[in-house]
């Protein structure tokens, strides 16, 4: 790693962006580059694409923001528009190639660089394990120190690893994102996008709607189901997150997961009707 | 049309409000602008088309005129000092917003609680007072007769252009009274309903989550500053005509200063006073043709440089070679014979 | 087809930008319900603060223009002093109304300014990162108390009592909580026809959930949420 180099991080807000830019960063910092990171931001918390800027340099750096990016790193398909004038015929493109099809991207994409990392985290780690596959990748990418960074994730993630078992998998996780060779020709598919189609389920008795482009996987319906009828499915809704599915026999339509849902991403009504 | 009265410059306040068109003032007592307030609601109490609210706060009282003129109705507050600090926060809302806030700030000694007589320390406030660009029209009234006059205008000039507009006024003007004549009242401008209940919902809003879509906001804000900025500024030349030494000053300094022209004019003295009347936006052409001809200028004002900054950057880059100087009597009034001496010692 | 939404809620603006799992999201749904099953969409004009209430700017099919931290029902008030038929309501954050904004929402109850003000209680700042509020209970963590809440800021504030004695006779001051919606809904359908038929004040505090900044899952807000019934126990406020 000689010069400077100029990254933009891009996902979902609530995909752990921050979280990634604070490690690569923090951990930089002290292996002696300049760096400077700053996360772009608005009021919201979630729901908007969550974008970070970062610069490692062996120069001062005396401004965070650029106009053009020597990596950018999508992570999901609707920050893919966010990122898109970062690009020229040099920048290096990582994107997660299971959320995210070669369509998807930009024109300007030349050097494209595929890591199926939604993919690899929900069949051999856990789902939310993603990022730290990114993070395994990117840091090797970038130089930095195996263990060095995994401390930091320790760190700043530790306390979302709720068992010994989730933390041993996460460590695997970004183990293998560190050893993993990026796709460069062919690229995985594309098979964990959001959904945007309506989900209409019905049975003699029952008729039950969910929107996958209003859910946000907050789990609400499935807390407040008086009988477990409601489970996450591998459906993935407009944020990526998981959608609930619906077991319509166990289901007696008493309307709380429509009460509860903050986003109108459901409904069960009984038939009208009778046979 | 004449009519010949006797009342102090806060009764010519709030009679200006009455013929402006306005429903509704929300208010605080604080001195010198609590007579406004009071004769206001002396008002309401016949004429049961007008409204009031003696609010908790200033704070409150420019939110109160913000729902106000939301809902089309044309109104108003009072304050000074510590009250006009205040409304800043109201105000800026009004700045993002274009909504036709009008106040009516009768200035006071500051920093702080400081004097409640007078001074002219609150143009800095009442232009630049928010956290945005200051597109704010601001009046300085320099007599009763303005008091009654300028308080019309700013609410015409809210209501047309949807910037919120200001009458400097002062607590000599507010307490003084005069014989005053006034002419006939312009034609109230129109009120329209801003956050409108018919056809598709209004939502307003003051803040973004982008910079893009700010920087758009505010770009057609400029839009509009810039296009309506000469049809807004106005100014008054006193004996300008050939005057070799020329004094710059506003609201009730100006009025002193008219004194000042005239003696040093029986004297022979070719000097003469150019007054803004508008100090946002300033009629900078005007100021710079009144310059020309002169080979001193005087600026004078009881503050530290409040007028005398906008007046040099007017005057600035347009090759007037003229001397100025500045002359600046921070919380305490000039009388005219003051103002001579102060010209006369900057003059040697 | 069915109906997952209220009548009154602006479909364009779905989805919302509210977090998942935010309380915010079902109180605006019940909100909405009240509204349609009053019949009033048309006579509605709303308000929104700063906060995570600024989301709503856009949020139903009526009017709504958002303002300045805690400054919702002073401009209402106003708005409402010029436009006496339409129902106003003021919808704000616990940091808003009880903190930086409470000196306006004592003013409104004590002179019966006939506005509803909704008070969204999550017990945090919440737009700003979940820094403690007056709601927030002692003890708890939080980035402006990284080692508990001390108790001597207070015990957790009870908004609606103390408005309940400033405010007039037959003004309507209650708290309710999104673990209870049917609750919830009947209770601001009060809140809001104790403006439109009887011309007072009506204030209701309603117990949310926050699970971006309280940082638990579905279950845990639900069960968090209850738990503080405790001390701000629900119903109307004699």
């Amino acid at each position: 790693m000689t010069g400077t180099t100029k990254i933009v991080l891009a996902g979902e807000g609530g995909q752990g962006i921050q979280t990634i830019a604070k490690v690569i960063t923090e951990v930089a910092a002290k292996q002696n580059f300049q760096v400077s990171y700053i996360p772009v931001f608005g009021v919201e918390q979630r729901g908007t694409p969550s974008v970070a800027l970062i610069i490692l340099s062996h120069d001062k750096i005396f401004y965070p923001r650029f106009e053009k990016a020597d990596y950018v790193v999508a992570l999901q398909k609707r920050a893919v528009a966010s990122v898109k004038s970062y690009i020229t015929e040099k920048t290096k493109v990582v994107f997660d190639s299971s959320t995210i099809s070669i369509k998807d991207l930009p024109t300007s994409a030349i050097h494209r660089f595929g890591i199926p990392a939604t993919q690899i985290a929900t069949e051999q780690f856990t789902a939310k394990a993603f990022n730290l596959i990114v993070t395994g990748k990117l840091s090797q990418v970038l130089g930095l120190d195996e263990d060095h960074i995994w401390q930091k994730i320790e760190k700043l993630l530790g306390k979302k690893f709720k068992t010994a078992e989730i933390k041993e998998k996460s460590h695997q996780a970004y183990l293998f994102g560190r050893k993993f060779v990026f796709e460069l020709k062919r690229f995985s598919r594309p098979l964990f996008q959001p959904s945007t189609d309506k989900i209409i389920i019905k049975n003699d008795e029952k008729l039950a709607q969910i929107y996958p482009e209003r859910c946000k996987g907050c789990g609400l319906c499935i807390v407040k189901c008086p009988v477990g009828a409601l489970k996450f499915s591998d459906t993935l809704g407009v944020f990526a997150t998981p959608v609930p599915e619906i077991d319509l026999e166990k289901c007696i339509a008493c309307g709380n997961c429509f009460r509860f849902c903050p986003d109108g991403a459901i409904a069960v009504e009984k038939n009208k009707k009778k046979k | 049309m004449v009519e010949k009265l006797y009342m102090t410059g806060n009764e010519a306040a709030v009679r200006g409000a009455v013929d402006a068109g306005a429903k509704i003032m929300f208010g605080y007592p604080i001195t010198p602008a609590t007579e406004i307030l009071e004769g206001w609601i002396a008002k309401t109490v016949t004429d049961k088309s007008l409204q009031y609210l003696q609010s908790e706060d200033e704070v409150a009282s420019g939110f109160g005129v913000l729902g106000a003129v939301a809902g089309g109705a044309k109104a108003f507050s009072a304050s000074a000092g510590i009250g006009h600090v205040l409304m800043q926060d109201p105000i800026s809302m009004a700045e993002n917003m274009r909504l036709p806030f009008v106040g009516i700030m009768m200035q006071r000694g500051g920093p702080s609680t400081g004097t409640v007589n007078f001074s002219q320390q609150e143009v800095n406030l009442a232009i630049h007072g928010g956290n945005g660009d200051s597109f704010r029209i601001v009046y300085s009234a320099s007599s009763v007769e303005d008091m009654y006059e300028l308080v019309i205008k700013a609410f015409n000039a809210a209501w047309k252009y949807r910037f919120p507009t200001f009458v400097l006024g002062d607590g000599y003007l507010g307490k003084m009274k005069s014989t005053v004549e006034f002419k006939k009242p312009l034609k109230p401008v129109e009120a329209k309903p801003i956050l409108s209940e018919s056809g598709k919902p209004m939502w307003l809003r003051n803040c973004f989550s982008s910079e893009e879509e700010l920087n758009t906001l505010l770009n057609n804000h400029i839009v509009d500053w810039e296009k309506n900025k000469s049809k807004i500024v106005e100014s008054e030349t006193f004996h300008t005509n050939g005057a070799r030494y020329l004094i710059v000053a506003h609201g009730l300094v100006a009025s002193a200063a008219k004194e000042t022209v005239l003696k040093m004019r029986s004297e022979r003295i070719r000097i003469g006073l150019f007054r803004p009347i508008t100090l946002n936006p300033f009629d900078g052409e005007a100021l710079r043709t009144a310059a020309r001809s002169a080979k001193h200028i005087f600026i004078v004002e009881s503050a530290y440089g409040q007028l005398g900054k906008i007046a040099k950057a007017e005057l600035a880059g347009h090759n007037i070679k003229t001397k100025i100087s500045q002359i600046s009597k921070p919380a305490e009034g000039y009388t005219p014979e003051e103002i001579l001496a102060e010209i006369k010692k900057h003059n040697k | 087809m069915l109906n997952t939404m209220p009548k009154s809620w602006n479909i364009e603006s779905k989805p919302h930008l509210f977090c998942p799992g935010c309380g915010h999201g079902i109180i605006l749904k019940q909100l909405g319900f009240a509204i349609d099953s009053l019949g009033l969409q048309k006579e509605i004009t709303m308000g929104v603060d700063i906060g995570c209430s600024l989301l709503a700017w856009d949020f139903l099919d009526v009017p709504t223009i958002q303002t300045h931290h805690g400054r919702t029902t002073p401009l209402l008030v106003g708005y409402k002093l010029v436009k006496p038929k339409r129902i106003v309501i003021s919808y704000m954050g616990d940091g808003a109304a009880w903190g930086i904004g409470l000196q306006n929402t004592i003013h409104a109850a004590y002179r019966n300014n006939p506005v509803t003000v909704i008070v969204i209680n999550n017990e945090n700042f919440a737009m700003t990162g979940g820094q403690a509020s007056y709601t927030t209970l002692p003890g708890t963590i939080t980035p402006t108390s990284p080692v508990g809440k001390p108790a001597d800021l207070g015990s957790g504030f009870k908004g609606p009592e103390l408005i309940r004695n400033v405010a007039h006779k037959d003004a309507f001051i209650a708290r309710t909580t999104v673990t209870n919606p049917i609750h919830l809904l009947t209770t601001l359908k009060k809140a809001i026809m104790t403006q439109k038929e009887n011309n007072n004040f009506a204030l209701v505090e309603v117990l949310s959930i926050c699970p971006t900044n309280w940082k638990t899952g579905a279950k845990a807000s639900l069960d968090l949420a209850s738990e503080m019934e405790k001390v701000y126990p629900i119903g109307e406020v004699k």
